[in-house]
């Protein structure tokens, strides 16, 4: 699948990477100065330097324990609003404040619990809030310092802090760009994507108690109104099959890289190509049996924290990574089930590092 | 920064919003102008909001599902086809921008 014939297309790093390494002398040489200038393109932000402008934040905890500080947009697009639920507070009855409040906190304690990590930067970052932000906003995001979320528009979306995942997703946002860095574009930015649906998926899983087989692997699956003919927004389980729907259109996600989609729309399709990663982690955790975050999801960590995954990681390079670290903190069948994962969405990994 | 080139007959002006949780196509709603169709009033007019759009163009624009909007002025220069691309983030877009995006029309 690809954009429209007469839009001319750029060269992703991961093909200037194989030029690098196949190509002749002058193609190297040519691919080399283009993947180091889209590198100084592509500035990542890194972790979080300090919290938003003007947000009230609670006084410095201790780790293990969550600092939330929720604030009230008022359907402006203002942020961080005004400040309505600090930690420890009691719930509100403004149903977007306390699922937020609840799902931030279920989202640090997972990454705190299961992963040993304090917040976002692992010095417990404040995990500011705001909900309520503009009018009928469908979308929630990370903007380096915060969490926004809408309310939907009612007709397709309802409110986004409805999905724990979703909320979990956006928290995960700050933790890769606390680690790895991933670009935003092109498979690292699909990487990126799908990292933040993994540790999405599995915050909501660990709250629910859910073993592999009993989770629906579907991200937002709170999200879309009863109108809309879909499940959620995306499966891990089963990439393009979340929604096919008249005024949605049909997800669009790959589930293997023969379906790999090129296009210029959404950063290169971070949001479309991450179903090929999500799919390996499913195919992985699968295997694997038990509760997710046990095995494949420390494997996933591992790799996303090593100092070896680079910001421009392709779906190779970070497969690679999550092999390698299989084998360092488990075993063969662990190794097997990994590689057997990634290599049912097309991506082989016959060498290890 | 970059800089706006001339654009004549030929050029075309692409406007679409991407990126977010829920990036989906349907809701990008691409609007195409063609400045064949535009008189010199509006040409002007529509080179003005795409010149106040050059300085916030913003190489990270859709990191941790923000949205964005997505500029590409496909024009002619000289005997061939080129093509700028502008990312001007949701919370700092104009609203000539979001305007012209969202009704096709000049405020």
């Amino acid at each position: 699948m690809n954009d429209s014939p007469a839009l001319r297309s750029f060269i992703p790093p991961y093909i200037l990477n194989r030029i690098i390494a196949h190509g002749s002398e002058p193609q190297r040489t040519a691919a080399m100065i283009t993947l180091h200038h889209v590198q100084n393109l592509l500035p990542n932000p890194g972790p979080p330097s300090r919290p938003p402008e003007r947000a009230i934040l609670p006084p410095p905890g201790k780790p293990g324990v969550a600092q939330r500080s929720l604030h009230d947009a008022q359907n402006k697009m203002l942020l961080p609003g005004m400040p309505v639920r600090m930690e420890g507070q009691p719930a509100t009855g403004d149903a977007a404040v306390d699922e937020a409040y609840d799902a931030l906190g279920a989202s640090y304690d997972f990454f705190w619990k299961v992963l040993r990590r304090d917040s976002i930067d692992n010095k417990g970052f404040a995990l500011v809030g705001s909900v309520h932000y503009g009018l009928g906003y469908e979308n929630a995001f990370w903007n380096g310092a915060q969490m926004v979320f809408g309310d939907g528009d009612g007709e397709i979306f309802q409110r986004f802090t409805r999905s724990l995942d979703v909320v979990a997703h956006e928290l995960a946002h700050g933790v890769i760009e606390s680690t790895a860095g991933l670009i935003y574009a092109n498979q690292s930015g699909a990487l990126n994507e799908s990292l933040s649906d993994v540790f999405g998926i599995l915050t909501k899983q660990f709250v629910l108690g859910h073993t592999v087989e009993q989770a629906d692997w579907l991200i937002g699956a709170d999200l879309l109104t009863p109108k809309i003919n879909g499940r959620g927004l995306r499966s891990m389980s089963h990439p393009g099959t979340a929604y096919d729907d008249p005024l949605l259109g049909k997800d669009p996600q790959p589930d293997h890289m023969r379906e790999f989609v090129i296009t210029q729309e959404d950063n290169g399709g971070v949001h479309i190509n991450s179903g090929i990663p999500n799919r390996a982690f499913y195919l992985a955790a699968r295997a694997l049996g038990g509760f997710a975050w046990k095995k494949a999801g420390m494997i996933w960590y591992d790799a996303l924290c090593d100092k070896r995954l680079n910001p421009d990681a392709d779906f190779d390079a970070f497969a690679r990574l999550t092999v390698d670290h299989a084998a360092q903190r488990f075993g063969a069948r662990e190794v097997e089930a990994v590689r057997q994962g990634w290599a049912q969405t097309g991506i082989e990994i016959t060498e290890t590092l | 920064m970059k800089t706006l080139p001339a654009l004549g007959d030929d050029a075309r002006v692409r406007l679409s919003r991407q990126g977010g949780f829920a990036a989906i196509h349907a809701f990008s709603r691409p609007r195409e102008i063609e400045f064949a169709q535009c008189d010199i009033s509006q040409r002007t007019r529509i080179c003005s909001v795409l010149e106040g759009c050059l300085p916030l163009d913003s190489t990270v624009s859709g990191r941790g599902d923000q949205r964005f909007y997505q500029i590409e002025v496909n024009y002619r220069s000289g005997e061939q086809e080129d093509r700028m691309v502008l990312k001007v983030p949701e919370d700092q877009a104009p609203g000539e921008l979001v305007h012209l995006w969202d009704t096709g029309q000049l405020l």
